[in-house]
């Protein structure tokens, strides 16, 4: 419905109540959770979700199975309205359920849904709450689990991640998912190097702009903290998160002492950029003015590739 | 305005920093930086005597995540906490400071800690209560060998009850349950309907305790003013009570001639029949089942209606000082009257019990409520330093409780004189048993009286804290609820002092009721319920545990045929 209105596309995270989807988008998106909305019952309203991000994709909650029998019927009647103009399906599973072929069956009946309404769709299934999980035995059920999933889904192809919110599994997951989403995310990368290079930055990334997940990045040399990328994203998101309650939305930021300057800003309309220079002697304005000419680079790739994006280019 | 962009760290940097501030206008006029200085600390004041420790990655990133999910929900929500097996190890804790150090954390509030010795102490101060004085009676009921024996199995017993409820806040997965008491649990695995019979079982120990408690204080202002009247105008009434010769006297208050008879004492004592008129009066007045009950009304009540009973917390101490003037009481008078004992195995004769009777749930009534602490282990241990010592400290407390049971009952039971008197003579309440001008005997009874008359406003306290917490939500809704509540309670102790002062019955009912809930079934369904939930119940656990359901709905069932 508001979906085809906008020409909007809808990104479908799915899975059993109680299988941690609200705290995956409260995370990854950076919505508080009231405690009030969360909800003995089922995840109904979806039509108001107001997650956007890449342009055009719309996030969209629905609990899959396990309700009474409103729910369920009123799953089934708006089947058709759920799965239409599906651009990506996540299925959440919860690795500590005890109804597995329960949730196989649910999972699959998605699948029917897609396959009729959205046969283009990527699908991707997320087992979570991996951390439960002796460490020892975690990749040993994950392996169950991914040759279940995969021989379930045919002829749909899903790709299969463990993540916990945790550890690193939840980013990477979701960073991964986004990467296979942006359009000519190659020619992305290609072009990044050769801008990080001409600038001479240490390391140069680039996020999505509604989740701050990293969707790319060039580094000249070794970095020491394998996790930069998420307490990056993690501090910004906090950021965003003080400044929205002043009304104020963010927009660049520059961090800078005596070994490094940083620069984060907006980039592209799906993007930002982080650039690390360590040569301080370099002066801001030069980095900002090259960032700003990449910037009009980067625009023209996107334009080039699809139309159907071109129409929320001037969104923000 | 320049000293708000000084950086943390380093030489100052002036200039070419500042100078594009275009790029954050939009920030500055939206947020006021004055008020939002960042830190800014001279290097010499931090840098101390400690070494520099590296925060591994690990420890850093899940910092970094702990502090943004706090930010997504409300400060009192659970749902995005880290749990327990993600936190690391306390020894892995680290404090940073601001310029990138870390210390380590040098065990979390070590001062509110207590050592074990102290709360193996507390567990044995709260335990002992006026169930001591009935301990001795309770062996005489059951049997010499088998009330010793059904002593340390429901010592055991009651230990491994309390052992799982102690367990039991630990094994509820994604919850936070660091300020959970018994109820609490209850209420997470039953729902609203285990919230409500915990409080109410718990209510049937804490009422129970607070009837014995008018019962006792009843008998001990009796007591305490026969003596002094007696003192005072030097009467001698021991030839009016049947009981031993000499100068370490036992009486037996009611006298029977049939040894075998075990009637409930509903006799009013009457005392001495001599005809004096001043005996009479002061009699009539001064009687433990028609008018005391009715004094201390005017003591107590008032008590009761006070809103805070820290007051009466001070004075837990004279409880411990009651217990052990009682140990050496007994200690002295068992030297005094030396041992009495004859092995009967199954028959009763004139002087004595047999070795096993058929009426030992008696004393396994009279022991739930002995050993009961379960409602409030939890929080006992809470403040013990060394947690992993949990259960050893428990063990400990229930063998030195166990031991100074078996000690008092045994030796008031085997010194009992039997050759003049029978051991059926044993009363509920060990004291009776004594001449009211026995001056040490005395002494014992003004500190119990007066540790009772500190305590029973605390119990009223309890029981009113929570009963209208849960009903009203207010601890002190008004001043006429709580009178009223006053009234009801009091009135069941002047009821009960009045026409069934045996206090051995009203414990072991009380014990036998309130354990079987809080001790039996709730703990034994909550542990199977767990393991079950974690997939780790197997048969013989299943089985012992609805045995010991078993046990605790027979132990009750039995006070009433028995």
């Amino acid at each position: 419905q508001s979906s085809t209105a906008n020409n909007l596309e809808g990104v479908l995270l799915m899975g059993k109540s109680g299988s941690g989807k609200t705290s995956m988008r409260s995370i990854i998106f950076a919505n508080y959770i009231a405690r009030d909305t969360r909800r003995l019952g089922a995840t109904i309203d979806v039509e108001h979700s107001h997650v956007r991000f890449l342009g055009n994709l719309v996030l969209n909650l629905w609990d899959c199975g396990g309700q009474d029998t409103f729910m369920e019927n009123y799953f089934t009647s708006q089947r058709d309205n759920i799965f239409r103009n599906v651009e990506v399906l996540i299925y959440v599973f919860d690795v500590e359920s005890r109804e597995l072929e329960k949730d196989m069956h649910y999972y699959q009946s998605c699948l029917e849904a897609i396959l009729q309404n959205s046969p283009d769709a990527k699908v991707f299934c997320l087992v979570h709450k991996m951390d439960l999980v002796q460490e020892d035995q975690r990749d040993l059920i994950f392996k169950e689990r991914e040759e279940d999933l995969k021989r379930l889904s045919r002829p749909l192809a899903c790709t299969c991640f463990r993540t916990s919110i945790w550890d690193e599994t939840l980013y990477k997951a979701w960073s991964s998912i986004v990467y296979q989403l942006i359009p000519n995310v190659q020619q992305l990368e290609t072009n990044l190097r050769n801008f990080a290079q001409i600038i001479e930055a240490d390391e140069v990334l680039l996020f999505e702009r509604a989740t701050f997940l990293v969707i790319s990045h060039y580094q000249c040399k070794e970095q020491r903290d394998a996790h930069r990328f998420e307490k990056i994203s993690n501090i910004i998101k906090q950021f965003k998160l003080s400044c929205s309650k002043l009304a104020a939305s963010f927009q660049s930021m520059e961090v800078r002492n005596s070994n490094f300057a940083a620069f984060i800003d907006v980039f592209t309309s799906n993007t930002y950029v982080m650039v690390i220079m360590s040569d301080p002697s370099i002066p801001s304005a030069a980095t900002l003015i090259n960032i700003r000419n990449a910037r009009k680079h980067f625009e023209k790739l996107e334009r080039v590739d699809g139309p159907k994006h071109s129409l929320h280019m001037r969104m923000r | 305005m320049e000293d708000d962009y000084k950086p943390l760290l380093g030489s100052e940097q002036t200039g070419e920093s500042y100078s594009n501030r275009g790029s954050t206008d939009s920030l500055d006029r939206v947020t006021d930086f004055k008020a939002k200085r960042p830190f800014h600390v001279e290097p010499r004041n931090i840098v101390g005597d400690d070494p520099q420790e590296r925060v591994s990655a690990e420890a850093a990133i899940l910092n970094s995540r702990v502090h943004y999910y706090s930010r997504l929900t409300g400060s009192s929500d659970r749902l995005l906490s880290p749990p327990n097996h993600v936190i690391p190890r306390p020894e892995e804790i680290y404090i940073y400071s601001p310029l990138g150090m870390a210390f380590k954390v040098t065990g979390s509030d070590a001062s509110s800690r207590n050592p074990s010795i102290i709360t193996i102490f507390a567990i044995w101060n709260t335990m002992m209560g006026t169930s001591i004085l009935s301990i001795p009676w309770g062996i005489k009921q059951s049997g010499f060998t088998l009330g010793i024996l059904i002593l340390i199995f429901t010592g055991l017993l009651m230990l491994y009850c309390c052992y799982i409820v102690l367990k039991s806040p630990k094994a509820i997965p994604y919850v936070d349950t660091s300020d959970w008491e018994f109820p609490d649990v209850c209420r997470y695995y039953f729902g609203k309907f285990g919230q409500w019979s915990s409080l109410v079982f718990s209510m049937v120990s804490l009422i129970g305790a607070m009837v014995v408690y008018w019962v006792l204080m009843s008998n001990f202002l009796y007591n305490t003013g026969q003596f002094i009247y007696n003192y005072a105008h030097n009467v001698n009434v021991s030839d009016s009570e049947y009981g031993t010769n000499g100068s370490d006297k036992v009486i037996c208050p009611f006298a029977r001639n049939d040894a075998a008879n075990h009637t409930h004492g509903t006799v009013d004592l009457g005392g001495g029949g001599n005809g004096t008129t001043d005996f009479s009066s002061f009699e009539h007045w001064w009687s433990k089942t028609n008018t005391i009950p009715l004094y201390l009304i005017i003591l107590l009540l008032p008590l009761l209606c006070f809103r805070s009973a820290s007051f009466f917390a001070r004075f837990t101490f004279l409880g411990t000082i009651s217990v052990i003037y009682l140990i050496s009481l007994v200690t002295y008078k068992a030297i005094r009257l030396g041992f009495h004992l004859e092995f009967h195995w199954f028959d009763s004769t004139k002087l004595f019990v047999p070795e096993f009777r058929l009426l030992f749930p008696q004393l396994t009534g009279v022991l739930t409520l002995a050993f009961f602490i379960h409602n409030c282990i939890i929080t006992l241990m809470k403040s013990n330093k060394h947690q992993e010592n949990n259960v050893r400290d428990l063990s400990v407390a229930y063998l030195l409780v166990g031991l100074t049971y078996l000690y008092v009952g045994v030796l008031i039971f085997a010194a009992f004189p039997s050759p003049p008197l029978s051991k059926e003579c044993i009363e509920p309440n060990f004291l009776d048993n004594f001449p009211s001008s026995d001056v040490m005997v005395f002494v014992a009874r003004t500190c119990l009286l007066f540790q009772m008359i500190t305590v029973y406003p605390l119990l009223g306290y309890l029981v009113r804290v929570q009963m209208m917490g849960q009903l009203f939500g207010n601890h002190y809704p008004s001043f006429c609820h709580v009178l009223l509540l006053n009234i009801i309670i009091v009135g069941a102790g002047v009821l009960m002092a009045k026409f069934y002062p045996n206090i051995g019955s009203i414990i072991r009912f009380s014990g036998a009721t309130c354990g079987l809930a809080l001790v039996f079934i709730f703990p034994a369904l909550v542990h199977m319920i767990s393991l079950k939930r974690q997939g780790a119940l197997s048969w013989p656990s299943a089985v012992f545990h609805t045995f010991l359901i078993l046990l605790g709905i027979a132990n009750l069932v039995a006070q009433f045929f028995m």
